[in-house]
């Protein structure tokens, strides 16, 4: 069918814990892993999906939440075309930690317009009874900070993941000319995606 | 183009010497302080040299300045071949027209006969040339460098004393419109071989170890970088401007890579002084030869290196055999205590039971400090509090697949949690960073103890200490220090990686940061890192294991045509795919290919620890370091059995004879 998709990368940012990790590998490999590792330096994986007819390889990148690490994740928020930002229902502070993410993201990527860029944000642990955070808290911080859409999941036990991530393809497929992201499905170099604006000197 | 184009300054440096004297004099220099610039006129280079008019600070220098009878005249030789007359026109803007000689030769100077006044007596000294006449440039080192032009018709000038440092970023601005190639027969000559455009130079003279990372970064961000130093100014505005046609081509894995450098402003290795000059062309290493390892250390063996009393003799046949096939399991719970130096190699028995007394009482003193903070007390101090909350998130996500932590209320989760609370309290400042459960983990395995293995971390973390400072300098220090030692290795990879913007080596990240904890399976941890703390058979040997490590891929990632993502991906994924005496077998024999090298470039000999001083009898019997040249870089040379390295070119001696510390950094 149709020869060439679309190579969208979003990237999963917030608080160490969240479960960023945890949410990518439930969407790509569909699996919870009890015995996962905090993350270290930096990781993606690449999953290929169909949204609305259109074939899509979203590369979902995962950093390490600690501030510390600062220098190592920012660089990679460069032609990022979303931005996943999570925090875990049962950690108040990762949810008062949105804004200051969301700032980072911004700075670093180089968003020319931060108002129309596709955020989603993420409520991650539902399955935990006690919750430090309210639906309605965490949907008016996000009316009040760009009318993003948020999502309530779960990486243990798969609600609403994969919906969060498609929700995100669908933003950055509605939000931008999508022409320019066009590349081969069979292409190896998916690093070479080209940028959407062309900015020469 | 118009002859009255004025000339752009393409690099310029300030506080640049002359030393007026004679070499057969044994009479203080006089000293011409002023300004090296290269500029570009017509299309043409020309470095010129031009004294201050102001009389010199004796501060700034190292050495006095005083008039003295024993000045050396040069007088210009205009006119001889291969020369154009500069003067004419440079004179065209007045800014630089200083210029008042072409080329020089050297001169016996008669006190009666001069007469000059100051003035004239230092303008005689300014010079330049054009960079297409340059034959040769020796690059010497006295503490600071100095570096002499050699012309093609024959004539040398007066060597230029940096003293102010700007040595290297001079030669680094020179390379981008000539190519300079170390001589074969003399390592501190560079032959000048003349070429227009700058961008058809290759990859390996553009960078210099200590700023390779600003270059990139500068380019893309030049007037909001932090500038370290005026040498790194320098380096960022030729970049910027070499840069411009390179930005056209904008994609987002450069950009990345860009700002990848991030990792590297602020980097203060050798700021301050220019340790020598530093090409690294292609060095011809010879032969990688063949290396034996050996069976692990038996318990019989352990015990035989124990005299009557507990010390432990024979020390450095001891660490031999350990760096060559690692302990048996049953050794490592005493063994690991030496190595990391909780224990000191000579103490009895009896001294040790003491040792471990009163460290058990500091031990738990600080453990009630955390566990006594009463609930309110913690709502006060968030740092502790953070501190806290990540110690319980990341201690439920290391080695869990592990018998000694795995499942639910596994009382090494407990250990794991107290003794990481405890360092907080031991340690404030740095307090718990991510990594550190990594490198607790399998120290506490092997102890089974909660004070020993404490304590050991302690030690291990003191080498570890400066990747997890808040400016991460280890981590920085590392990459470059690794990539140097690739360049060395292999070129043609390292410009591969280079030209997927891949040359910060970012993917080795994780490697260094918890020396290969999460990279090869937990038991091979444990030999990997008894191996590294023998401190053999050469400083930074952690490098080396990076290096065979790429050694084993970098033909699949070539092959493969890998690109900046795919790299980073085929690197992360290699975790549990390596084999552990394979790599130890490939590290150790690369090792022993540098060794035998005999032109190794400083940097290198300096990252290794190899030293630089051929002479090694004499080292060999002195007994502490040798501080060389004290006044800018001073390099330790010690014994290599009493040194360990922390990682990241900082020497530290363990605790043996009551030895001394030294440093390097
Ligand atoms: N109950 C519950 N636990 C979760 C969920 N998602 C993740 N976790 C757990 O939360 C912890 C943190 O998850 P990670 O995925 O490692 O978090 P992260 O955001 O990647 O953290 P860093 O790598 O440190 O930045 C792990 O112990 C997970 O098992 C979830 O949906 N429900
Ligand atoms: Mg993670």
């Amino acid at each position: 069918m149709a020869s060439r998709s679309s190579l969208l990368k979003v990237i999963l940012l917030g608080d160490g814990g969240v479960g960023k990790s945890s949410l990518m590998n439930r969407y790509v490999t569909n699996k919870f892993d009890t015995q996962l590792f905090h993350t270290i330096g930096v990781e993606f994986l690449n999953k290929d999906l169909e949204v609305d007819g259109q074939l899509v390889t979203l590369q979902i990148w995962d950093t390490a939440g600690q501030e510390r690490f600062r220098s190592l994740r920012t660089p990679f928020y460069r032609g990022s075309d979303c931005c996943l930002l999570t925090f875990s229902v049962d950690d108040n502070q990762s949810f008062l930690n949105l804004g200051n993410w969301k700032k980072e993201f911004i700075y670093y990527a180089d968003v020319k317009q931060p108002d129309s860029f596709p955020f989603v944000v993420l409520g991650n642990k539902v399955d935990v009874t006690e919750r430090q955070v309210s639906a309605e808290e965490a949907q008016q911080w996000c009316r009040e900070n760009g009318n993003f859409p948020y999502f309530e999941t779960s990486a243990k036990d798969a609600t609403n993941v994969s919906n969060a991530f498609e929700e995100a393809v669908r933003r950055v497929l509605a939000s931008e000319d999508r022409v320019e992201h066009l590349v081969p499905t069979d292409a190896v170099n998916l690093h070479r995606k080209p940028r959407n604006t062309s900015t020469c000197c | 183009m118009a002859a009255t184009t004025p000339p752009k300054v393409i690099f310029e440096h300030e506080g640049v010497f002359i030393h007026s004297n004679t070499e057969e004099s044994d009479d203080q220099d006089l000293l011409l302080s002023g300004f090296l610039r290269i500029l570009e006129k017509d299309g043409e280079t020309v470095v010129e040299y031009k004294p201050l008019e102001d009389t010199v600070d004796p501060s700034n220098m190292l050495c006095a300045g005083k008039d003295s009878s024993s000045v050396v005249e040069w007088t210009q030789c205009s006119g001889e071949k291969g020369h154009r007359p500069m003067d004419q026109q440079l004179s065209c803007d007045t800014e630089w027209d200083m210029v008042n000689a072409v080329s020089f030769r050297r001169k016996p100077y008669t006190n009666g006969e001069g007469g000059l006044n100051h003035t004239n007596e230092r303008s005689k000294w300014a010079f330049s040339f054009y960079v297409c006449d340059l034959k040769s440039i020796s690059v010497k080192c006295e503490g600071w460098s100095y570096l002499t032009f050699h012309l093609r018709d024959g004539n040398t000038l007066p060597a230029v004393h940096f003293h102010q440092g700007g040595s290297e970023a001079f030669l680094d601005n020179l390379r981008k419109c000539a190519q300079l190639s170390e001589c074969p027969d003399d390592e501190h000559t560079l032959i000048v071989s003349y070429y227009n455009k700058a961008l058809s130079q290759s990859f390996e003279n553009l960078l210099d170890d200590t700023n390779y990372g600003l270059v990139q970064k500068f380019k893309k961000d030049p007037y909001t970088t932090t500038l370290g130093g005026f040498s790194k100014v320098t380096n960022y505005i030729f970049d910027a401007f070499r840069g411009s046609e390179l930005e056209c081509q904008e994609r987002p894995a450069e950009e990345m890579s860009d700002l990848l450098g991030e990792l590297i402003p602020g980097l203060e290795i050798n700021q301050q002084e220019e340790p020598g000059f530093e090409v690294i062309t292609r060095v011809d290493l010879g032969a990688r030869p063949e290396v034996q390892r050996r069976e692990p250390v038996t318990v019989e063996d352990w015990t035989k290196h124990q005299d009557s009393e507990g010390r432990i003799s024979n020390v450095t046949h001891l660490k031999h055999i350990i760096f060559k096939g690692g302990l048996c399991h049953a050794v490592r719970k005493e063994a690991w205590k030496f190595l990391l130096g909780y224990f000191p190699w000579d103490s009895t028995h009896d001294e040790r039971k003491n040792l471990q007394k009163r460290k058990t009482d500091e031990y738990f003193r600080m453990k009630l400090q955390w566990k006594s903070v009463s609930e309110e007390q913690e709502r006060r101090n968030s740092r502790l509090r953070d501190y806290k909350s990540l110690i319980e998130k990341d201690v439920n996500r290391t080695d869990r697949n592990n018998k000694f932590y795995e499942g639910l209320d596994n009382p090494g989760l407990i250990l794991l949690h107290d003794i990481l609370m405890t360092y907080c309290m031991y340690d404030f400042d740095l307090g718990y960073v991510q990594g550190m459960s990594d490198l607790l983990s399998p120290i506490l395995y092997v102890m089974e103890n909660e004070v020993d293995a404490f304590w050991c971390f302690v030690s291990f973390m003191e080498q570890m200490h400066e990747n997890f400072e808040e400016q991460m300098q280890g981590m920085k220090t590392q990459l470059i220090q690794l990539s140097t030692l690739l360049r060395l290795l292999d070129l043609a990879f390292w410009n591969y990686l280079e030209a997927q913007d891949s040359g910060y080596l970012y993917f080795c990240f994780r490697w260094l940061l918890i020396r290969f904890k999460r990279e090869v399976h937990f038991q091979d941890v444990l030999r990997l890192w008894e191996v590294m703390w023998t401190g053999l058979p050469c400083q930074n040997f952690h490098l080396l294991v990076c290096c065979a490590i790429l050694d084993s891929e970098k033909q699949k990632i070539m092959e493969r045509n890998y690109g900046f993502n795919e790299i980073l991906k085929h690197i992360n994924e290699l975790s549990m795919k390596l084999d552990i005496e394979e790599i130890l077998h490939k590290s150790e024999s690369i090792c022993m290919q540098i060794k035998n090298c005999k032109d190794l470039p400083h940097s290198v000999r300096e990252i290794l620890g190899f030293s630089a001083v051929p002479e090694t009898s004499t080292l060999e019997t002195s007994e502490y370091g040798i501080l060389e040249s004290p006044q800018t870089s001073p390099r330790a040379t010690l014994r290599q059995d009493q040194l360990i390295s922390n990682g990241h070119g900082h020497l530290r001696e363990l605790s043996h004879n009551g030895c001394k510390v030294a440093f390097i950094s």
